[in-house]
């Protein structure tokens, strides 16, 4: 009872100070009324009683403040003034404060941003039973990424007959899409999973309501198989979060099902990035999928499972690899492909989710972590150069202080309850940004090219939940302690020393204004890395769009029509895309119209091994060439150079089978000789094919990769799912309202599918670079901006200073220029300092950037490309934007001095 | 003769002492004080009104506005429950104190 008091009356003094103060003060009214009274009674005068009654009581002040000296919790009372007092300090400076709460805000912001990331993708737990324990299979064919995709039948034994795993559960490698209905709606495409029996008991998941599938609906055949379990999300979204939901039945591509219960709302499944509503057991797949791939054992599953108490990952992997031998050799067998023996097997941890986003996102996301960090780095020392500039400028208010028996704590923990102050503000606006920062991050994120299994655009659900906003508090206490120490420190030298006649020492200022300096020296370092390692992404990001990609990739719209309800066959299909073309061409903006089976960079793709009379390669060297099926005029179209022979031509149509390929084929199978008039075969088919025509070497499904052996096909000799490609002479969209009405006229039976263009497909296969581009060159022009602010306040406060100096100058003879000149050459000084320690860092940065590129690159090509990273150029930029910046900042400061009244300046002292 | 001052620690007992019988303002207190110690104690009201302070941020006294005798109006202050056993204990322990204080002196 008496905590809770004494925290109410604390409590009460703080928010109900003025009843509180008048209460006190009636007090002492009141006593020295009744002290007076009594004394009058004894034969005083009124004035004399009153006099010696106050002089009894000690002094009303003095009382006063004993008795809240004396309160519990007075501290409390003093940081409540201490705050009071740092409030209306900032609001006294609006300016300085928001600049200070600007930049702590975009620093903590931007940290906070991409570390809600960071613990989303990599850090968070799944809210699965031992997530420590838990870790997934995974092979990797060569060069190919890291795949969790199992047969069923490999699965099955990998559960029986492995002994390091506690459980071993699976779940559909890819979610299907079903035809729903519901009771009272539908129907609608919904994404579903299958999972094994043991699937929720081994994860420990619990249900929310009802039951989740176990053993009993797993019996391939009976009929407690037909039953789904929903998600919460899903219950929300369609049944209103109503428990009547249980044994629901659902019609599931035209299955009856029943629910038998709801996943807790934490729960979307195993991979980040999506969450399918409808949860099955793997025995009902026989049931709807014609054909069952189940029972041939070809279902793909991905495979996690719990270690054995005591089993390391490494001893699971090595029992692994002797388990998946035969499913590798079985592989290498079917498609005649020595690669599978190069194929490795894994053991990867699996508490925070399946790796394929990790693998993924990991490296730019630390690269961007580690730019983060630096930014955050530099806006302390950017806010701890501008408390110190003002704390010497406010040297006269500390040393009244002093003077009036302020104690030398007290006067270093107001200095710090305003850092702490600013921190909080600038924590409070950086949480802003980030959320809103996050989000943006993630609808970017979800622009790009979906891995391989994962919908388009991938669902990620980013909280700013506790340990993102521990870490923004813990920024922002780091920026405190890094901007705050400074002027606390320097508070803590001058001010018991400081007299007010001493104010202005030379000797200490000149110190302190040293170490300013060292500060604007260090941000300049700090943001020359920032720069340059900026101009590095972007520089990247340009060479990857344009450099080597074989096509032009500007002006290039794409477009896929929807025959699923024109009821044509296949020929039909072939034989309207043909007449499209001649359509398409004619519409207005259009320069060529052509249609392929695939369009560059579109992430798929097909390969077949070749066979070619005369040639021969050891079967290690044996590699599939990339295949495309296109119509004539491809090569016009998308901008790739004819090299020898002739385009296809639409009477090729019925005549032997003809065949272009690219430079790089064209080397690889016939060296210096011409191929033109060669044939060749595809791995198990007879006919053989013409080569008619020599292209140059253009880009294929991702542009990390150097263009592959590619060998181009007529769709005037067969195909039938093209997407046709139109290259305009206007911005490609513009085409689209004319082009839609001719396609309707012609097709009115046809749905037009997705429109877009071939820049933007190019652009969400590089997302990782695009988002490091853009990320890193937000963060360079903010660092230049702090420089720019930093340099300003220091040359700023340092004319203010020399006003005298520049006043004498003038007077004896010193002109305008002289007098920027010197403003100029303090600036300069300053950057160069700053280049000499940051030049040598943003270098040493270089290396790690690029091998940041490197593994991005490789997380998804196949033979990655090296891009030149220039070393020399980027650090220029940012020297030059350095000394752009300085002569900005020092400009208003150099036009002061050069404004100087010499007999202002010389009277003023 | 010189006035003594209140011993360490005695303030607070001697307060919740005279409360105990009933409720009294600051003045009241200081002056009752006087009375009881023969005009040995001077409470200095520098002392005097942090105690009060404290102790009802403590809970052991409550204090109210209310008129006086000769209709002034002053903040009355009375114990509380918890302020009793407060008071209970203090004397056990005081008197525990004075006995054994004098025992020493008398038998030195």
């Amino acid at each position: 009872m008496t905590l809770p008091h004494r925290l109410m009356s604390m409590l009460r003094w703080i928010v109900r100070r003025d009843s509180a103060e008048q209460d006190l003060h009636d007090e002492m009214q009141a006593f020295v009324d009744m002290a007076a009274a009594d004394r009058m009674r004894d034969g005083a005068s009124p004035a004399e009683a009153r006099r010696a009654a106050v002089i009894d009581l000690g002094g009303v002040e003095q009382t006063k403040e004993r008795v809240r000296s004396g309160r519990h919790g007075a501290w409390l009372d003093d940081v409540a003034r201490d705050v009071r007092y740092a409030l209306r300090t900032c609001a006294r400076n609006p300016g300085f404060t928001a600049v200070v709460v600007i930049t702590l805000a975009s620093g903590i912001g931007a940290n906070t941003a991409i570390f809600s990331l960071v613990d989303t993708l990599m850090l968070r737990s799944l809210p699965v039973r031992e997530p420590g324990q838990l870790v997934e299979l995974l092979f990797k064919y060569p060069r190919d990424p890291r795949l969790n995709m199992y047969g069923w039948k490999h699965y099955e034994r990998f559960r029986d007959q492995n002994h390091v795993f506690s459980d071993l559960v699976a779940m559909s490698a890819e979610p299907g899409h079903f035809q729903v209905t519901g009771p009272a709606y539908g129907p609608e495409v919904v994404d579903g999973t299958y999972v094994s029996g043991n699937f929720f008991e081994a994860l420990g998941l619990q249900p929310a309501i009802g039951h989740l599938i176990g053993p009993e609906e797993s019996q391939i055949g009976s009929p407690r198989a037909a039953v789904a379990v929903i998600t919460w999300s899903y219950w929300q979204r369609r049944f209103n979060l109503d428990p009547a939901v249980l044994g629901t039945r659902l019609v599931v591509d035209n299955v009856p099902i029943t629910i038998i219960g709801v996943t807790r709302p934490e729960f979307f499944g195993l991979q980040l990035g999506m969450d399918p509503p409808l949860w099955m057991p793997i025995a009902l797949e026989p049931r709807l999928e014609q054909p069952s791939r189940l029972l041939d054992g070809s279902a793909l599953v991905s495979v996690v499972g719990h270690l054995k108490r005591g089993v390391t990952r490494e001893q699971a992997a090595a029992e692994m690899r002797v388990l998946d031998r035969p499913r590798l050799v079985e592989l290498e067998a079917r498609g005649h492909d020595v690669q599978w023996r190069s194929a490795t097997t894994d053991v990867e941890p699996a508490g925070a989710g399946l790796s394929i986003l990790r693998d993924r996102f990991a490296s730019t996301l630390r690269l961007m972590m580690a730019a983060v960090g630096v930014l955050l780095l530099l806006a302390s020392v950017n806010v701890a150069s501008m408390l110190l500039a003002r704390s010497a400028a406010r040297r006269r208010e500390m040393a009244v202080r002093v003077a009036l028996g302020a104690g030398r704590l007290r006067v270093i923990r107001q200095v710090l309850t305003e850092s702490l102050l600013l921190s909080t503000l600038g924590g409070g606006c950086g949480v802003l940004l980030a959320y809103f920062g996050a989000h943006a991050l993630v609808t970017i994120i979800g622009s790009g090219r979906s891995p391989v299994g994962m919908p388009q655009p991938l669902q990620i659900p980013v909280h700013l939940d506790l340990p993102v906003l521990a870490f923004a508090a813990g920024a922002a206490i780091t920026t405190t302690v890094l901007s705050g120490l400074v002027p606390a420190w320097h508070a803590f030298v001058s001010a018991p020393s400081s007299s007010l006649r001493e104010i202005g020492t030379a000797a200490e200022t000149r110190r302190w204004r040293r170490f300013g300096r060292g500060l604007v020296v260090a941000q300049v370092a700090l943001s020359v890395i920032l720069l340059s390692g900026a101009a590095l992404f972007v520089r990247h990001l340009t060479d990857l769009r344009t450099v080597g990609l074989g096509f032009q990739s500007q002006s290039v719209l794409q477009i896929t029509l929807d025959w699923s309800r024109s009821g044509y066959n296949r020929e039909q299909i072939g034989a309207s895309s043909r007449q499209m073309l001649d359509r398409m061409a004619s519409v207005a903006g259009v320069r060529s119209a052509t249609f392929a089976a695939m369009t560059p960079i579109s992430g798929s793709g097909g390969g077949q091994f070749v066979n070619i009379q005369g040639f021969s390669e050891s079967p290690d060297d044996r590699r599939r060439v990339s295949l495309n099926n296109v119509a004539p005029k491809y090569f016009e179209t998308l901008g790739t150079p004819f090299i020898a022979g002739r385009d296809f031509a639409p009477e090729d149509e019925g005549g032997p089978r003809v065949a272009i390929v690219n430079q790089a084929m064209a080397r690889y199978y016939f060296g210096a000789s011409s191929p033109l008039g060669r044939q060749f075969t595809f791995e198990g088919q007879a006919r053989p094919l013409e080569i008619i025509g020599v292209v140059g070497d253009a880009k294929y499904n991702d542009v990390h990769d150097t263009p592959p052996r590619t060998v181009y096909t007529n769709a005037f000799q067969g195909g039938n799912r093209w997407t046709f490609v139109l290259r305009t002479g206007m911005p490609p969209m513009s085409v689209v309202p004319h082009l839609r009405s001719v396609i309707h006229d012609t097709l009115p039976n046809v749905a037009i599918g997705r429109i877009t263009t071939l820049a933007e497909q190019v652009d969400a296969s590089i997302l990782p670079e695009r988002l490091i581009a853009m990320l890193s060159a937000l963060f360079g022009v903010l660092a230049a901006m702090l420089v720019a602010i930093g340099l300003y306040g220091l040359l700023a406060y340092t004319v203010t200073r020399r006003t005298n100096e520049i006043g004498v100058r003038i007077a004896i003879g010193a002109t305008g220029r002289d007098v920027i000149q010197m403003v100029l050459t303090s600036a300069l000084g300053l950057v160069s300092a700053g280049l000499i320690v940051g030049v040598p860092a943003a270098l040493w940065a270089k290396s790690y950037a690029a091998t940041v590129l490197a593994t991005v690159a490789a997380s998804q090509a196949e033979a990655p490309i090296t891009l030149p990273v220039n070393p020399i150029v980027p650090v220029a930029i940012a020297v030059i934007a350095m000394v752009a910046v300085a002569l900005a900042a020092s400009y208003v400061p150099a036009r002061r001095a050069m404004q100087v009244d010499p007999m202002a300046a010389l009277r003023c002292e | 003769m010189e006035k003594l001052d209140i011993p360490q620690g005695t303030l607070d007992l001697m307060i919740l002492t005279i409360l105990v019988r009933e409720p009294m303002h600051g003045y009241g207190i200081s002056q009752r004080l006087a009375v009881l110690s023969h005009d040995q104690f001077h409470v200095n009201p520098g002392s005097l009104f942090p105690s009060l302070y404290r102790l009802e941020q403590d809970g052991k006294l409550k204090a109210e506005w209310r008129a006086t005798a000769n209709n002034r109006r002053a903040k009355y202050y009375r114990l509380t429950a918890s302020g009793r056993r407060q008071l209970e204990r203090h004397r056990a322990r005081w008197n525990r104190v004075s006995f054994a204080v004098t025992s020493v002196l008398e038998g030195a």
